[in-house]
């Protein structure tokens, strides 16, 4: 049972990892370029560059972060790694890297994406400047968890095949 | 004012760098 339960997550774990981090990846590929919004790309929401920022907006691959980040804790735990993997004990510490990353990419989502992208969508009421203002704080929250995802895969695989890494 | 996070190759370097010294503390540290 516990292979049973350790397989399911960490196929969990990859398939959500791969939703969430996938928007990011689709998102750098789409728009490789930061092209400021401006007042009149909110004032209408029915120009192009609204349209498409809605359309990108779904709580799926907020979702998928929880599952995600909640997959990986619930193995580390269930081997009895957990608590090596957060002292950064040993053969441990990459893994436990990764799962300190990946924490902060959640958080990130959480606590910093989501709160300014709902004012820039209108969800929650925000003058227009300060709803330009938050459309480049989200653009820096979610650039800051595509350039963390390219450690957090390095130490992921170098949990299982990172050998080298302590000599 | 302009940002590694606003060009792909920016944030792709940045990644990369940050991985090259997260691996080499993980090294020193852990190894």
């Amino acid at each position: 049972m516990d292979a049973t339960l350790d397989l399911a997550l960490r196929w969990a774990h990859f398939l959500a990892g791969i939703i969430w981090v996938g928007h990011n990846y689709s998102n750098v590929v789409q728009r490789p370029t930061w092209r400021p919004l401006t007042a009149a790309d909110l004032i209408d929401d029915r120009s192009p560059r609204f349209q498409a920022l809605l359309n990108r907006e779904h709580g799926f691959f907020r979702w998928a972060s929880v599952v995600t980040w909640g997959a990986g804790v619930l193995m580390l735990s269930q081997h009895g790694w957990l608590a090596g993997a957060v002292a950064l004990q040993g053969s441990l510490a990459p893994i436990g890297v990764g799962m300190y990353i990946g924490t902060l990419m959640m958080l990130n989502v959480w606590f910093v994406l989501w709160p300014h992208q709902k004012k820039v969508l209108g969800l929650v009421p925000a003058g227009i400047e300060e709803r330009v203002r938050c459309s480049r704080i989200t653009h820096l929250s979610s650039r800051t968890n595509t350039m963390l995802s390219i450690p957090l895969l390095f130490f992921m695989a170098a949990g299982s095949h990172g050998g080298f890494l302590l000599g | 004012m302009r940002h590694p996070y606003d060009t792909a190759t920016g944030t792709i370097a940045l990644g990369i760098a940050l991985t090259a010294v997260l691996a080499a503390l993980v090294r020193v540290l852990a190894g």
